[in-house]
């Protein structure tokens, strides 16, 4: 994409308070998803048309040099998978699932050439993810998104990262031993907000295709 | 207890063909009762013909990964016929597996089949085998891809379901631990039906995929991937939990 551009960052999600206190962190404007209403029939995928229209109006839009796409997790509490019933899975994995191929695909249109895109992910770290098993499926696509990404746009120059926080998708009691850092499990406004500026930084030239776990050392891989 | 002595009872999903195949045929060298769980009727009796010829026995049941009611369907058949079920495995995926798209235009329709089979699957079969595989001290292997690792260019969507399976594995084996029962993923580069068929769509794929392959070659279903499964599914793994094994030749730089 070489046409007319901003400088950025542009925040792509939701209209979520994460969202938005992310993008105010950032110093970021945001171009928010249509909403992913849990639906009556089992499995309908209603929001598919809401988010092909949305996904082709902000494709069409201006480019950016700099996109940060944040699609924060459905939280409940923590739950056997057996457990979660089809609505409750449909809203927290298919609907998700579903608004981050349709937030990263219109990421990939708005970023420009030379340019970077940051997708920042709820994750529960691996030692705490019993009862999480939506959210660690989620956030493993997102990885697997944004590294598909990373190998398509990179021959146009553009980087593709992932930031992993957890502070949203955590039990009560996390499992010992303790996390590397007394800051666990970190904010977002400061420790996830900090890893994307270093992702979208030109000191980061170099780096794509590559997962930050912003977690104060509690998920080393 | 002796594997020997005890015919395990295992159901394979998508198992009337390409790896899911290579894995009944495996599990039935053992002497394993196989359930092959497909949606296409025939082809599947046909499978469950060749474990009983690999000295297994086959059985096929009809099952649609995607529905629930399907799922539980199949595997109140296996549980009411053979008496137990000692393992299961979802390798069933979409139709539009090897097929490209661009994540910017693709059809939601196209990902809603995506996630319908493998992400969908994962948890409709993990929800109908966990109380007969705690029964059973079981173990449930899910069929990822090296994609799930490191994503695809040009099946970014493939990529995403398959790195969910593995973020679903890996959480599954932390929550039912507890209970006695394993979750593992396997990532396979076999010759496939799927995979002639992404060939045929991207002829320069060949040379990409065997040129990092140090084995120099494709992995055969039956005999490469299916003893991975199988050693997963069997007593011989009783300690290893949560993990996804790479059975690509070390084609994959990440793991």
């Amino acid at each position: 994409m070489t046409g007319p551009h901003t400088a950025g960052p542009l925040v792509i999600g939701p209209d979520h308070p994460v969202v938005a206190e992310l993008a105010h962190a950032l110093g970021a404007d945001v171009d928010r998803l249509p909403p992913v209403q849990p639906v009556a029939d089992d499995h309908a995928w209603g929001w598919a048309e809401p988010l092909e229209r949305w996904r082709d109006r902000a494709a069409a839009a201006w480019a950016v040099d700099a996109v940060v796409v944040s699609v924060p997790a459905v939280v409940t509490e923590p739950r056997p998978l057996a457990a979660v019933d089809p609505d409750e899975w449909t809203e927290r994995v298919e609907g998700a699932l579903a608004t981050w191929v349709a937030a990263l695909g219109a990421a990939k249109a708005r970023c420009a050439d030379g340019g970077a895109v940051v997708a920042v992910v709820d994750r529960p770290p691996p030692l705490d993810s019993a009862g999480w098993a939506p959210e660690s499926g989620v956030a493993d696509a997102v990885e697997a998104l944004a590294r598909s990404l990373a190998r398509s746009e990179g021959p146009r120059g553009v980087r593709v990262n992932v930031v992993t926080g957890p502070g949203r998708v955590l039990p009560e009691r996390i499992v010992a031993p303790a996390p590397s850092l007394p800051t666990f499990p970190g904010r977002l406004d400061a420790e996830v907000a900090g890893a994307v500026r270093l992702l979208l930084a030109p000191d980061a030239s170099g780096i794509t295709g590559t997962v930050v776990h912003a977690d104060c050392g509690r998920s080393w891989r | 207890m002796s594997e020997a002595k005890v015919r395990r009872v295992v159901l394979v999903t998508g198992a009337s063909g390409g790896v899911g195949r290579g894995i009944a045929l495996a599990c039935g060298r053992a002497g394993w009762t196989v359930w092959i769980a497909a949606r296409r009727e025939r082809e599947a009796a046909e499978v469950a013909l060749e474990v009983d010829r690999a000295g297994g026995r086959g059985h096929s049941v009809t099952c649609d990964a995607a529905d629930r009611e399907s799922v539980a369907g199949a595997v109140d058949a296996v549980v009411s016929c053979s008496g137990r079920l000692d393992g299961a495995v979802h390798n069933a995926t979409s139709g539009l597996s090897p097929r490209p798209c661009d994540l910017a235009e693709v059809p939601m329709a196209d990902v809603a089949d995506h996630v319908a089979v493998s992400v969908r699957g994962t948890y409709l079969v993990a929800a109908a085998v966990h109380p007969h595989l705690v029964e059973s001290s079981g173990a449930l292997v899910v069929l990822t891809s090296e994609a799930g690792f490191e994503g695809k260019a040009k099946l970014p969507v493939y990529a995403a379901v398959k790195g969910a399976q593995r973020g679903l594995a890996r959480a599954l084996a932390r929550e039912w631990g507890p209970e006695g029962v394993r979750v593992n993923a396997v990532a396979p580069l076999a010759a496939t039906p799927a995979m002639s068929e992404a060939f045929e769509r991207d002829p320069e794929m060949a040379d990409r995929v065997l040129a990092r392959n140090p084995l120099g070659r494709l992995g055969d279903a039956t005999d490469d991937v299916g003893p991975v499964v199988r050693f997963l599914l069997s007593d011989d793994a009783r300690y290893v939990n949560g993990l996804t094994v790479m059975a690509d030749g070390a084609s994959c730089p990440i793991t």
